[in-house]
């Protein structure tokens, strides 16, 4: 079953008069299950494809569907429904509130889908994450690796579908990012569909399908 | 976890800001507090003092000036005379129980005014019968004998049997009572048998005022009536007394409120100033909750909820920071006033404390709905394109 399908997707950005093409008429489909690294040279339209596909960008022309709902024309608030529903985002800058301990940033997604979980589900993501022993530090008493281990568990709250990470081991050394790779095939075999932006290709070839990106088109797949 | 602890946090993150922003709030609300207590208090007490001096009417000489009211509550100098005649046509007139002449003079010790009523004793008596005295009252022929309010005799530390140089010529004059606390302008002021204080200030057979008590109410514009008949006679009443001075105090009040409506725009640009900058601060951060599920709803709440935060805050510490220095802004609005009865008019009023927390909470509203707003429309991409730790 198809989980994400996107045909003709093109991204425009514009920057004063002149028009930078992220995405030409990209066609992709994502089954349920799957494990996809989008790997490219810097430009390439990683991160803009991985945006359209997240819902937090809107593409310049072209279709995309998340579970068979087709996201063009919908309202601000059904996106963020669908993306809150559907879900997680990791990112390379974590992302984490730094006002926040390490429970307190994974339970927030929970704050805005006002889903109760019983305390025993935050344990679990903690002790998933590895991270039982640090739940009550702050981002800023963490290591960069630690970090990225909170926004994984902050994006595996809301129980999704699909999890988008966007270089989510680009500021961690090999050894850790070893760790987030080896978490992401874990959270595949549970059944999660990943897609990651990577630079590295020995943690590409870890997932189960590999796109290359290269000016805005797919050139490649393996 | 909640919207009110994110909020809070939040607030945490830049303490010296927030506090600031705190304390213009808490200034502004302070001053409208104590405009609104005084308003509510000025009046009463105003009414209770005029009430304690006892009296219906006052006979002054004609042609003194418009405020001669305060001036004989609370202790000024009227530069006119009445004359012994004057006050034997007062007491002929029909239906007045009381009309005691008062002599008021004013002199100056070390730079500061020392008010002295010179009066009658068993007819004031009979107008203020709630006076007390340590030590005695003196009888209207003693010579050489006075009697002080108890403020001032704290002040000066004043005591009974204590002989004292006293007047225009340092005459001696022993203490031999002092007032009781009575929460008037009484406890202020310096009282001679009238013969005396006559003497020494050199004013034989002249008086300053003739208090007017009446044997029935209803007979007071008729009794007034018939004083305004004497020729050297102009007549007050406790009514134009209140609205003469309720006059006055109306322009102080209004310059009051003048300077409190600009110290609430103040603060209220002060709000939306820290609002802005912490949202644009922040921008990354919302984009980053949109893209994990926040709605613009959740994040506009966020924004209102730490608003409101700072300026109940302010609301409260303004309103404490009232109530703890009553006594310094009492003196601070009291020199402002044309006139200003004894007693305090600053007090814990809880429906004047509530309104003004709810109009510090009210504030908060207004101030923070276009920050709420605009930070509400952030967009995910916000938070991809910046950067955040």
């Amino acid at each position: 079953m198809s989980i994400i399908e996107a045909s003709g997707l093109t991204k425009v950005y514009r920057r004063g008069r002149e028009e930078i093409y992220a995405l030409k008429g990209v066609n992709l489909e994502v089954q349920a299950g799957e494990f996809i690294a989008l790997v490219g040279p810097s430009g390439s339209g990683k991160t803009a494809l991985l945006n359209v596909l997240g819902c937090l960008d809107a593409p310049t022309s072209g279709m995309v569907k998340i579970l068979g709902t087709e996201t063009r024309g919908m309202k601000e608030r059904d996106l963020v429904s669908l993306r809150r529903e559907n879900m997680g985002f990791v990112f390379q800058r974590f992302f984490l509130m730094p006002t926040l301990t390490a429970r307190e940033n994974i339970e927030l997604p929970l704050l805005f889908s006002r889903k109760k979980v019983s305390p025993g589900r935050i344990e679990e993501i903690l002790a998933l994450v590895g991270l039982q022993d640090r739940a009550e530090h702050l981002p800023g008493q963490l290591s960069g690796g630690e970090m990225q281990l909170v926004a994984i568990g902050r994006a595996l709250v809301n129980d999704p579908r699909i999890i988008m990470a966007d270089e989510p081991t680009g500021n961690l050394d090999s050894e850790t990012a070893r760790r987030i790779y080896q978490l992401f095939q874990e959270l595949n075999e549970k059944g999660i569909t990943l897609l990651t932006v990577t630079h590295n290709p020995e943690l590409a070839r870890l997932a189960g399908r590999t796109l290359t990106l290269r000016d805005g088109k797919i050139v490649g797949q393996g | 976890m909640n919207f009110v602890t994110l909020a809070a946090r939040n607030l945490g993150r830049r303490k010296g800001r927030t506090a600031l922003t705190v304390l213009g709030v808490a200034v502004a609300i302070s001053l409208l507090f104590s405009l609104l207590s005084f308003n509510s208090g000025y009046e009463s007490q105003l009414n209770r003092e005029i009430d304690s001096l006892g009296v219906h009417l006052l006979a002054v000489p004609k042609g003194c000036p418009y405020e001669a009211a305060s001036l004989i509550m609370h202790g000024g100098v009227i530069p006119k005379y009445l004359s012994a005649q004057d006050l034997a046509s007062v007491r002929e007139i029909d239906g007045i129980k009381i009309a005691s002449p008062m002599l008021l003079h004013q002199f100056y010790v070390s730079g500061s005014p020392h008010v002295v009523y010179g009066v009658r004793i068993n007819e004031t008596l009979l107008l203020k019968p709630w006076w007390k005295v340590e030590g005695r009252f003196f009888s209207d022929d003693e010579a050489g004998v006075i009697m002080v309010g108890h403020s001032l005799a704290e002040k000066e530390n004043l005591t009974v049997g204590q002989k004292i140089p006293f007047g225009p010529q340092r005459e001696e004059f022993q203490i031999v009572g002092i007032l009781d606390r009575t929460g008037e302008q009484d406890d202020q002021f310096h009282f001679l048998p009238l013969a005396e204080a006559q003497r020494i200030f050199r004013k034989q057979d002249r008086i300053t005022t003739v208090a007017v008590k009446v044997e029935d109410v209803r007979e007071i514009s008729r009794i007034a009536g018939e004083m305004e008949k004497i020729p050297s006679v102009q007549v007050v009443t406790m009514a134009q007394i209140t609205g003469t001075i309720m006059n006055l105090a109306a322009s102080a009040r209004t310059l009051l409120l003048s300077v409190i409506a600009v110290a609430l725009v103040i603060s209220a640009f002060g709000i939306l100033n820290t609002l802005l900058m912490s949202i644009n601060e922040r921008a990354q951060e919302f984009g980053m909750m949109k893209a994990i599920g926040a709605s613009g709803l959740d994040i506009g709440r966020m924004v209102m909820a730490e608003t409101v935060f700072l300026t109940a805050a302010g609301g409260l510490l303004g309103v404490g920071a009232s109530l703890v220095g009553s006594g310094l802004i009492e003196s601070l609005v009291k020199s402002w006033l044309p006139y200003a009865p004894g007693g305090s008019f600053l007090f814990a009023d809880p429906a004047l404390l509530a309104f003004c927390l709810l109009f510090s909470v009210l504030m908060g509203l207004i101030c923070g709905l276009y920050p709420a707003v605009k930070s509400s429309r952030t967009s995910p991409m916000e938070a991809i394109r910046g950067g955040m730790e």
